[in-house]
């Protein structure tokens, strides 16, 4: 599984990237995770905000940070 | 030995700033502008104001519409870019991007509140409503200017993503007009919130020969826009250090989970803006200690908001409205404590004569060196106030200060490097030259209205 966290480095998306892990790691999942930081790689995105979460090329959330139980439950659909 | 005098003279001066921005009236608009903008961060979902900046909303609604989202989503800047770049090339086009990017960094609550206590309400007022009609000014001649540009992009890329909508809730209304309530309520000056309806003398003959010791460490200079230390300052003050000290093991945390030290620190924030109310004058003898109306009226706001908190809210909601709040703190006051240091030291550096030759009387020239100073110069968010009001002591017309503080956060040369990596080099030049224009205009109307 892919993991993108879309976001200029802010603290939010420092914020997001540490709650996917956790849920990850709850899962027992095997995950890679990238940061995607250029404006014009987050662009290429149907967002409108950042941070932004990215599982398998699918956007799953953007311009909030969602529970850890929302990231838990996309990362089991996957 | 005269070197060593002035530098106690320079030291004295830096602290005699930091002291007047601790106190009462400061306080009482800064910590609670810090609560409303980490509510506005976490409660407002960006989707309710995204969702009319999209390829298909209509002039009247998209442009209007970005200034709002300026105001409401733009706190930080890491915010503000990704937002800009997706309405430009995926939204309402290039004129709505330009009028969210104009009016953002201008007036957020932060920058707001803290020009209106520091500087004063008009130059406040005039940066709001300046901002307002200026950046959607600049984007509709934007727009215009690269018309073909727009139409251009019609075709392309279009998004999916403006079209997500989401409603705010009424509560969440109430509980933000609510936190409003208490920063109006608390730096509005009319004699119903200022007149003090009982007063009770606290003995204690120490507060005189105290406040006559701090009256030497840090002389009262009104001329240079020194307020001094109170004793009612100095009680503030350890309030703010004890508040330092639990918001560190409080709040760091918070999106984890509530501490002991979190109620701690929410409880001392609330004492603190309560005992910030009072009206405290030094007699003979003692302290003279007023009830305000000011002081009734943050009791039952303050009061009214710790039950929305407790019973409306889930924790999950609140923990992220700490989390954002805290957050802005520990990005703007480390810099903004430098700040005005340096600023209180710089006033004691720069000859008066300087600043009143350069930009004493409200022409094109001195409105155009303010707007060169802000662009050459950066300084980090709020930190330009301080600095503006330096200028402003030193002998800066009020329209050139407008004209200064409007270009210093839009124009600093870091942010027209991110500007021209999105939207490429020929529109930033236009937009650089049209903020000048606009703000020495601003500079100019404002300077002839309070002439």
């Amino acid at each position: 599984m892919e993991i993108k966290i879309l976001g200029g480095g802010c603290a939010k998306c420092e914020r997001l990237e540490k709650l996917a892990r956790e849920a990850v790691d709850e899962l027992n999942i095997e995950a890679t995770f990238t940061k995607v930081k250029k404006m014009d790689d987050i662009m290429a995105y149907d967002i409108v905000s950042t941070p932004a979460l990215v599982i398998d090329e699918q956007v799953k959330s953007s311009g909030r940070i969602p529970r850890k139980e929302e990231i838990a439950e996309w990362v089991r659909v996957t | 030995m005269n070197i060593l005098a002035y530098l106690a003279t320079l030291l004295q001066a830096g602290l005699g700033s930091l002291a007047a921005y601790l106190a009462a009236h400061v306080l009482l608009c800064l910590l609670p502008a810090f609560f409303i903008a980490g509510a506005l961060s976490a409660l407002i979902p960006k989707q309710a104001i995204t969702r009319y900046l999209g390829r298909e909303a209509p002039k009247w609604i998209s442009y209007p519409m970005s200034a709002v989202g300026g105001f409401v989503l733009a706190v930080c800047s890491c915010t503000i870019m990704p937002l800009f770049a997706s309405i430009y090339r995926k939204g309402a086009g290039l004129g709505p991007a330009i009028t969210f990017l104009f009016v953002g960094p201008a007036v957020n609550i932060l920058a707001i509140t803290f020009t209106g206590a520091v500087i004063g309400m008009d130059i406040a007022l005039a940066r709001i409503v300046l901002s307002i009609i200026f950046g959607i000014g600049i984007g509709l001649l934007m727009a215009w200017f690269f018309r073909e540009d727009d139409e251009a992009r019609n075709d392309a890329a279009s998004s999916q993503a403006f079209t997500q909508g989401a409603k705010m809730s009424g509560k969440t209304w109430l509980f933000l007009a609510l936190l409003l309530s208490v920063l109006i309520a608390g730096t509005l000056q009319v004699s119903l919130l200022t007149n003090s309806y009982a007063t009770f003398t606290l003995p204690g003959a120490w507060a005189d020969s105290f406040q006559g010791w701090l009256d030497s460490v840090v002389p009262p200079d009104p001329s240079l826009g020194i307020e001094g230390v109170s004793v009612h300052g100095v009680f503030l003050i350890g309030l703010l250090i004890f508040i330092a000290i639990t918001a560190w093991l409080g709040l760091n945390e918070v999106d984890q989970e509530f501490n002991t030290w979190t109620y701690l620190v929410l409880g001392l924030v609330s004492l603190t803006l309560l005992v910030a109310s009072f009206n405290v004058i030094v007699v003979a003898g003692g302290l003279n200690v007023g009830v305000t109306g000011k002081l009734m009226a943050e009791i039952l706001l303050i009061g009214a908001i710790w039950w929305m908190a407790a019973t409306h809210f889930e924790i999950y909601d609140i923990q992220e409205w700490l989390w954002e709040m805290w957050r802005f703190v520990k990005q703007v006051i480390p810099l903004l404590i430098v700040g005005v240091f340096l600023a209180g030291m710089a006033r004691v550096i720069i000859p008066v004569t300087w600043i009143e030759t350069l930009a004493g009387r409200n022409t094109v020239l001195a409105n155009l060196l303010g707007v060169l100073f802000g662009v050459f110069m950066y300084f980090p968010t709020l930190v330009e106030v301080p600095i503006a009001q330096t200028f402003l002591s030193l002998g800066m017309h009020r329209g050139v200060l407008l004209a200064y503080l409007l270009a210093d956060p839009e124009l600093s040369l870091q942010s027209i490097l991110i500007t021209d990596s999105v939207i490429g080099r020929k529109k930033t030049a236009v937009y650089v030259v049209l903020v000048t224009i606009f703000s020495i205009l601003s500079g100019l109307i404002f300077g002839w209205f309070v002439r």
